[in-house]
């Protein structure tokens, strides 16, 4: 018998009218060779992947024997095989890279086969949180990926994935995922409730979900942090917290988070614990340097001179003799130069920004001092502070940091030191109100928890941290029994 | 009418009472109290900052006593005795209290800015900005005004070290003799030094916020001990920096003190001394608006952001017009003098009423 394809208008049903109009859709007709059945095959082209059709699909309908649509879940190669009556799902189906398959002596029926057209970027090393030592698999774009990540580090059944559509438009799985023996139940269904919450159209990305589910949108700081390595994912949920994983993004969502968390790299964990706990407190100190610096500057220059010693008092003044402008302007026009650079560096192909850097760098700065529009020692503090601020681990942290500078800028200029220590009180109360799912974000250093500050500013040994975090409020707080590793020795034993 | 009682996501952990307390009693009086009660007792005033604490340990005894008996705040030990409506009244002046309190505390610290660092400084416009920042703490509620408490006393503790440049210069004889006042003069000095230790009152207001509030007398207790201390060793140091002759003439004498610190990068150090002081100052009014507030919200019912605005407001409408040294010291010694009525007066009152209406609610009962 001959091979018979057909191409045939059909009344359009509700469904089909708007995909009618896509160039990508097809509908194409066939019969069996064995039992002359007529079926046709729905799809959008564009969403499948054809080899699927090809390989799969097509030489078994056309040449084995197949009679009725129920004949397919044994003559068709595929795994997610799925038959309903229901002309609702036709749409749905057909727009997340289903293959419809009609028969003409069965309407009431659709057969449905999964032919999805995977395009999966391959797996590259972290770029934002690289690290020497550890891993070096970062997320990629694919939800399906990602999931394969983090479940290769925990396998066990105690670890739950719960998915959601999201966006009326961009219709985004996005997947939630906890430890059901470890997490609180009370923050899986704040985090249920408030993804279930979320009116938005298209969701592109996981920062959207960052935006839409925070506990206060209008706080400069990230209150769930985003991570692109699947190891800290895995940590983090065997410390009992809740990690959400979007369709389309690299970046998993980590909550509830506390703020210490933002300046805590993953490889503080590969590293021996005095040396992490060093890197810490060094980071801790950028932080404090990169948004205090340049304020002290401005509030003793412009009105505490008698504080410096006389020694240093003349450097100063040497290298200010001959600027125009007042503390307080010099220091906005270096701020904002770096600010530029960093954004034009930021937007720009990676070899044209580098060389943008040091033109920016070297040129401008040296220009302007020769200018006399900036004093020597400013361009060294605002530089210094420009570099702290990138020690900062967590990429969204470091652009709040930056971003705090000037409002202790303004202050300085307007009350001094007293006004930096105002806007200092400012920003620990705006920090003592947040909070990240309802549990404050300062945690452990206010509320004060001795027991949680084993891995917040510093970080003690593995075998001290027998428990978990208490402000998680787990429902199995014991990480390992800590009985058999108290042997204590005497010497010489 | 029954209380309602707080839910626990608002109470504090009890060990948190001990900074509550502590950074209550520390605020713009460390500044300048050895003055005060060098006048009297000379330098025998020490003794009389021991006195005045172990006082202070009796005090807070009585007002965990009166919190258990009637297990609630200051209205409810009112109602408990004299019934609802004049225990209202009398919570009444507790609102002016703390007002005036409040207003006192920023206007003295903002003579302190005028003196030592900006002659120029608007009273007015500064005031109006720790007020927007304490509205910002207060409708935060009470966790954060106890985080304010928390970090004012944490951040600047290292203050403290700092009056160890003064002991390479102080002379530890002027100490001696020890004793040569008497009794009387002693307990003029204990007087004064109660205005410097009082704070720790609050506690009759915010008992009900505690979870577990008899786990958290030690804390106060604790607290109360730890500012005596810290009192008493600053007076020793201070006495043996100055000689009683110049000390009568140091309104702040721990402010002149640090200007012999000397680091190779910082000279002056009152002036970093200064502005780290208003994260001391800060919890000080915070507290005492959130009490005057939650007093307005239990006698009149309404909403207390309504009576953080209104005190706000009151304080800020007031301030202009405390413009002198005169007028400011006026102020301290009314505002001193009522603390005294209040604490070391009233509260023992109040102590003995509650013992007594127990007394007569079981002998009803029975």
């Amino acid at each position: 018998m001959k091979n018979k394809r057909i191409k045939e208008d059909v009344q359009h049903k509700e469904w089909e009218k708007s995909l009618i109009k896509s160039k990508d859709f097809k509908k194409i007709f066939y019969y069996n060779q064995k039992t002359n059945v007529r079926f046709g095959l729905t799809f959008m082209a564009t969403l499948i992947d054809e080899n699927i059709i090809q390989d799969g699909i097509l030489p078994n309908l056309l040449e084995e024997e197949f009679r009725e649509i129920e004949d397919i879940k044994q003559l068709v190669p595929v795994a997610d095989v799925q038959i309903c009556d229901d002309p609702s799902l036709i749409e749905q189906k057909l727009l997340n890279g289903y293959v419809m398959l009609t028969v003409e002596t069965e309407l009431k029926h659709f057969g449905f086969i999964a032919a999805q057209k995977e395009i999966v970027r391959g797996l590259s090393q972290p770029e934002v949180e690289f690290s020497v030592i550890g891993p070096k698999e970062a997320f990629v774009e694919s939800m399906g990926q990602n999931l394969n990540l983090i479940r290769k580090r925990l396998p066990v059944k105690e670890l739950i994935v719960e998915e959601f559509t999201l966006g009326s438009l961009s219709k985004t799985s996005i997947a939630m995922l906890y430890m059901e023996n470890i997490t609180n139940e009370d923050n899986i269904n704040t985090v249920r409730q408030r993804l279930t919450n979320v009116k938005f159209d298209a969701i592109t990305d996981s920062s959207y979900i960052v935006q839409l589910i925070s506990d206060n949108s209008n706080s400069p700081f990230p209150q769930l942090l985003d991570t692109e390595r699947p190891d800290r994912v895995a940590g983090i949920l065997a410390e009992g917290k809740i990690a959400i994983v979007v369709d389309g993004s690299p970046h998993v969502l980590i909550t509830p988070t506390t703020l210490v968390e933002f300046f805590s790299s993953f490889e503080d964990y590969f590293l021996n614990w005095l040396l992490s706990s060093f890197f810490r407190l060094v980071r801790l100190f950028a932080v404090a340097f990169s948004i205090l610096v340049t304020p002290i500057y401005v509030a003793t220059l412009s009105y505490h001179y008698e504080l410096i010693p006389k020694d240093l008092l003349s450097t100063l003044i040497t290298s200010r003799r001959e600027i125009p402008l007042p503390p307080i302007l010099e220091a906005l026009f270096l701020e904002l130069t770096i600010e530029l650079l960093r954004e034009a560096g930021a937007r720009l192909p990676t070899k044209v920004g580098q060389t943008i850097g040091i033109v920016g760098g070297i040129v401008i700065g040296t220009a302007s001092v020769e200018a006399g529009l900036t004093s020597n020692v400013l361009l060294i503090i605002v530089a210094l502070a420009a570099l702290a601020s990138f020690t900062t681990p967590v990429y969204r942290m470091g652009n709040t940091i930056r971003l705090l500078r000037f409002p202790f800028l303004f202050f300085a200029e307007l009350w001094g030191l007293l006004g930096i220590v105002f806007c200092f009180c400012l920003l620990l109360t705006h920090l003592m109100r947040l909070t990240s799912l309802g549990r404050p974000f300062l945690e452990p250093i206010y509320p004060p928890r001795v027991t949680d500050m084993k891995d917040a500013i510093i970080r003690l040994p593995f075998e001290k941290q027998s428990k978990r975090p208490i402000f998680l409020r787990t429902k199995n707080p014991i990480r390992f029994s800590k009985k058999k590793a108290e042997e204590k020795k005497d010497i010489d034993e | 009418m029954k209380e309602q009682p707080i839910p626990e996501r608002l109470q504090i952990s009890p060990f948190l009472v001990f900074y509550l307390v502590m950074s209550m009693q520390i605020g713009i009086g460390v500044l300048g109290y050895q003055r005060i009660i060098a006048m009297d007792a000379g330098y025998d005033a020490w003794i009389s900052i021991l006195f005045t604490g172990a006082c202070v340990h009796v005090i807070v005894w009585m007002i965990y006593k009166i919190g258990e008996t009637v297990g609630g705040d200051i209205v409810t030990a009112h109602k408990y005795v004299v019934g609802n409506f004049i225990g209202k009244a009398i919570c009444f002046i507790f609102i002016g209290y703390f007002i005036i309190y409040c207003l006192t505390i920023v206007r003295t610290f903002i003579e302190v800015i005028q003196v030592w660092m900006f002659p120029e400084i608007s009273t007015f416009w500064f005031s109006f900005g720790f007020m927007i920042l304490c509205i910002y703490i207060v409708f935060g509620g009470f966790r954060t005004v106890v985080g304010t408490a928390f970090f004012g006393l944490v951040l600047p503790a290292y203050l403290l070290l700092t009056f160890g440049w003064a002991i390479k210069f102080s002379n530890f004889y002027n100490l001696l003799p020890i004793l040569d006042h008497s009794i009387k003069e002693l307990l003029t000095a204990s007087y004064h030094m109660s205005l410097s230790l009082a704070g720790f009152e609050i506690i009759i207001f915010f008992y009900p916020f505690i979870k577990e509030p008899k786990k958290s007398q030690k804390w106060a207790h604790l607290a109360v001990l730890t500012t005596t201390l810290i009192y008493t060793i600053l007076a020793i140091i201070t006495f043996a920096y100055f000689s009683e002759d110049q000390l009568s003439r140091q309104i702040w004498a721990s402010l002149t003190m640090w200007k012999i610190v000397e680091m190779p990068f910082v000279e002056r150090f009152e002036y970093i001394g200064i502005a780290n002081w208003n994260l001391i100052i800060l919890p000080n009014v915070c507290i005492s608006i959130w009490v005057a507030s939650r007093l307005i919200k239990r006698v009149f019912n309404i909403r207390q952001k309504v009576g953080v605005f209104f005190v706000a407001a009151a304080v800020l409408s007031v301030i202009s017009f405390v413009d002198t040294r005169i007028k400011i010291n006026m102020l301290n010694k009314y505002v001193g003098k009522m603390g005294f009525a209040f604490t070391f007066i009233y509260i023992p009152l109040l102590f003995a009423a509650v013992m007594i209406a127990k007394k007569l609610k079981k002998g009803k009962n029975k």
